[in-house]
């Protein structure tokens, strides 16, 4: 826990506590849960009779929030003690290496679906200029793939705290 | 950990039941019954918890596969917690249901689920080994 850390940045102490990592973790799914449902919100109100335009928000809308989702998913099966420990290689040697290029996958997906939200909605609603009330499943489709993102960052630090609160148990 | 006695028990139910009405009157009164489902949804909201934290074994918490179960309990409890509060607003964003009666379900779901909660915390010391 010295300077083989991945990330140099000291957190603050009271972070290191149970309750702390568990409220992390319950933050995460909530703001998943925010961000599918302001996607689900987009698809739906495009469904709905108050959609006057001729817009509607198809498969090409969902697939960023996709990537992102996929992207979370393969961040968070890493294991995160694999990352920085290179010693214990039971599996083959360069243990670490192996897993910072699933991360880098999983980062990859995450920011790609992060792209690609803002593309559908350059593409779709901000370049043929479409007026606000239809412009807002644009916005939305960006803030989902956002929230997924800023949900994946709130569960990385909460289970980095893992090793802190294992240590505590042990005592 | 406060005693639970039967003012307690009274009191959780009363709540509960005043839940159920806001949720049905909500309902009703405008008769479309989407917001029922906020009903199944708390009530769905502490079943991952519980079934993860028997899968995980209690006695060894330096595995990390336990701790990892535990957290996917608590990521699938916070996701439907905050659907029970978007599905309702969700729903009155595309004009399917009315505004007041989103209020009222909101309100009506997060009774619903306090009361199980709080039932779930005075009640816990019997389940513990």
């Amino acid at each position: 826990m010295s300077e083989d850390r991945l990330w140099k940045f000291k957190r603050p102490e009271w972070l290191n506590s149970v309750w702390a990592r568990n409220a992390g973790v319950y933050a995460a799914g909530g703001l998943f849960s925010l961000a599918f449902y302001t996607l689900l919100d987009s698809a739906v109100w495009s469904k709905s009779a108050l959609n006057g335009s001729t817009l509607h928000v198809t498969f090409v809308d969902w697939l960023p929030f996709i990537f992102s989702s996929l992207g979370m998913l393969i961040i968070n099966s890493v294991e995160k003690a694999r990352l920085s420990a290179d010693s214990f290689s039971y599996s083959g040697s360069g243990v670490a290496w192996k897993a910072r290029v699933v991360l880098f996958l999983g980062f990859a997906a995450l920011a790609g679906g992060m792209a690609g939200g803002v593309t559908v909605f350059v593409l779709k609603f901000v370049v043929p200029g479409v007026p606000f009330p239809a412009m807002t499943m644009g916005v939305e489709n960006v803030v989902a793939n956002a929230l997924v993102g800023l949900s994946s960052v709130v569960l990385w630090v909460s289970q980095n705290m893992e090793d802190e609160y294992s240590y505590n148990l042990a005592l | 950990m406060p005693t639970a006695g039967l003012k307690t028990i009274i009191a959780l139910s009363f709540v509960l039941a005043v839940g159920f009405l806001l949720v049905i009157l909500s309902c009703a009164l405008w008769h479309a019954y989407y917001p029922l489902l906020v009903v199944a949804t708390y009530v769905l909201a502490p079943v991952p918890n519980w079934i993860c934290s028997h899968c995980a074994n209690p006695d060894d918490f330096v595995e990390s596969s336990g701790a990892a179960v535990l957290d996917l309990g608590r990521f699938c409890t916070g996701f439907l917690v905050v659907m029970g509060i978007a599905l309702p607003v969700i729903l009155a964003h595309s004009n399917i249901i009315s505004v007041p009666a989103m209020v009222m379900s909101v309100i009506g779901g997060l009774l619903i689920y306090g009361t199980i909660i709080s039932f779930a915390m005075f009640f816990q010391e019997e389940q513990e080994f």
